[in-house]
């Protein structure tokens, strides 16, 4: 799996998290850009994408991530 | 027992704080810029077992040691041995988390073990040192501290009285390196600790014995009384806890060092999730990360809300998921401010309530505000009912808090109703400890203390009042911190023996 195809599954999961099917993610994307997105929401965010791709991130990695594309390299580094 | 009087308002701990002070500056200059840390350490140790019960200096020890120990151990595993490490947070846990809680019940029970009470700073402490370990087992620190710095880490001497609740990473880091003297640094960190004596000393002493006699058991003030007694106490624990941190920053920033702020204008939240924002600030971030956030990513909890959402939709689900991690993460801060039922109701499960009674309302309220009456619900009216509306709610905790049991608190509430205001025979305004000149002078003072936090909050961006005032010309720049000076030094009740006022969160 390539970033692209990684940012291509996360959108699905943003829209289904916020509840909101305008949203489309791009690396550069931040919680600035997303109304919901606050630190309880960046949780229940982070639980949703870990399901989709069966993986477990560390809380260090949850609290520092800076925007999407840091999401998807996490991924990236565990698959 | 082995205690000597140590608080931080004591002519006592002046003195061994200025020779702390000298040592720490005079010390680099002899060793080439080393052993500053050791400075901090010695006087860490001395304090410990001057002020707190001597000998139960083994317990901070201990717990130090144990992270330390533990700590390694995680750090030489590989991540990928998930149940040895598992095994390792157990132990770790255990340890500190058990004699915080053996200690809590002892107290609750009245069993002092040996003749002694619970260790000093026991809360912070274990805090501190399990959010270490916490953070290295998370990845978030690299754990790097050996033995000594894991001591001086948990052990930071002006950190045992009250806090604040620092993480290794924004403090231990600073302990370490060498910090030449600034003088700068050091004036603003004396009169930060000024102010903090200036809050404790002359408001906050005064404000106790209002709050002493409408609290007495049987006082007989009722009605509009109980709520004077429950403002008073309000401020008086705000003055005498966020005083303590005045100090405890000050005397640090003299030294150096840069420990995070506790408090941010609690009574202007507008609602008291932001209260919790700005009252306490470094337990609410603890318990955020260390509990809230890792429940919610528990397997127990990550099911529950799938459940919810299947059953109430996804909103609904959510939100009912979220309450019921709130309600194990405030019965915890209830418990950590003590095992008694008034404080788990108090500083605890009442907050929950009032957390979830908002979100459960604010489509309401919102549709009410922007649909029905078409207003602004952000305009200036609004929030400063909110404001007002806030602090009453704190206040109702408060009146657990200070209450002598959750029945005598329960009474209180009953007898505060407004229609039932009586003073005992012979009580009244100037029968509660403070004439009126004692009023003046404490609502003055309070006049002054609000004024001033006011315009540092407002001028925070330019480095606060403190550095407002250092850009005055010299003269009315001395003359602002020697009349100070002197208003505490002549307005100051300090108690038996010269010893300091009771700092309230000591015993947690």
């Amino acid at each position: 799996m390539n970033r692209e195809e990684v940012l291509e599954r996360l959108q699905p999961v943003f829209r289904d998290v916020f509840d909101d099917d305008s949203i489309t993610v791009s690396a550069e994307t931040t919680s600035a850009d997303i109304d919901d997105w606050d630190s309880l929401e960046h949780i229940n965010l982070v639980n949703a994408v870990e399901q989709e791709f069966g993986m477990k991130f560390d809380m260090g990695q949850i609290l520092t991530m800076k925007n999407v594309g840091e999401m998807a390299d996490i991924i990236l580094s565990r698959i | 027992m082995l205690s000597w009087s140590m608080e931080l308002t004591s002519f006592k701990f002046l003195c061994f704080f200025a020779l702390i002070l000298i040592i720490y500056y005079l010390l680099p200059a002899l060793t080439g810029g080393r052993g500053q840390r050791y400075v901090l350490l010695a006087a860490s140790l001395i304090y410990y077992v001057l002020a707190g019960n001597g000998l139960l200096i083994v317990c901070p020890l201990a717990a130090s040691f144990a992270t330390w120990l533990c700590v390694r151990a995680v750090l030489r595993m590989g991540r990928e041995n998930v149940t040895e490490r598992r095994i390792i947070l157990i132990i770790e846990l255990v340890i500190l988390l058990g004699s915080l809680a053996a200690f809590k019940v002892f107290g609750y029970l009245g069993i002092r073990p040996g003749g002694y009470g619970a260790p000093l700073g026991l809360s912070f402490y274990t805090f501190i040192l399990l959010g270490y370990f916490l953070d290295v087992y998370n990845g978030i620190d690299k754990g790097e501290y050996d033995l000594a710095g894991t001591v001086l880490g948990g052990m930071y001497f002006p950190l045992m009285t009250s806090g604040p609740i620092v993480r290794f990473r924004e403090s231990a880091e600073q302990y370490s390196k060498p910090h030449l003297i600034d003088y700068d640094a050091l004036v603003r960190g004396l009169q930060r600790m000024l102010w903090g004596f200036f809050k404790q000393l002359v408001i906050s002493q005064r404000l106790g014995k209002i709050v002493d006699s409408v609290y007495a058991q049987g006082s007989g003030y009722d009605g509009w009384y109980v709520w004077l007694g429950t403002v008073c106490f309000a401020f008086q624990l705000y003055t005498n806890f966020s005083g303590c941190m005045d100090i405890v920053l000050g005397l640090s920033e003299a030294l150096g060092l840069s420990l995070p702020e506790n408090f941010r204008l609690p009574f202007l939240a507008t609602t008291i999730s932001e209260y919790w924002r700005r009252w306490h600030i470094t337990l609410g971030t603890w318990m955020r990360d260390m509990v809230f956030y890792p429940l919610l990513r528990s397997r127990f909890f990550m099911a529950q809300g799938k459940r919810l959402a299947a059953r109430f939709g996804k909103k609904t689900g959510k939100k009912l998921n979220t309450w019921g991690a709130m309600f194990v993460l405030w019965t915890a801060v209830g418990l950590w401010h003590g095992g008694a039922l008034k404080y788990v109701i108090g500083s605890g499960l009442l907050h929950w309530l009032y957390i979830v009674a908002g979100e459960a309302t604010l489509p309401f309220f919102t549709a009410l505000w922007t649909d029905k009456l078409q207003i602004d619900p952000k305009n200036r009216f609004l929030e400063a009912l909110r404001v007002i509306r806030t602090f009453f709610l704190v206040c109702i905790g408060f009146v657990f808090f200070r209450a002598d049991s959750t029945p005598h608190a329960l009474l209180l509430l009953l007898r505060g109703l407004p229609w039932r205001t009586a003073a005992p025979a012979g009580g009244g305004f100037f029968a509660m400890g403070l004439n009126w000149i004692e009023w003046g002078v404490l609502l003055v003072s309070l006049a002054i203390m609000i004024a001033v936090e006011l315009a540092d909050e407002k001028l925070s961006a330019e480095g606060g009042i403190r550095a407002k005032i250092a850009g005055l010309k010299l003269f009315p720049r001395w003359a602002i911190w020697f009349a100070l000076l002197f208003y505490v030094v002549l307005l100051g009740e300090y108690g038996p023996g010269y010893s300091a006022a009771e700092f309230i969160y000591r015993g947690f």
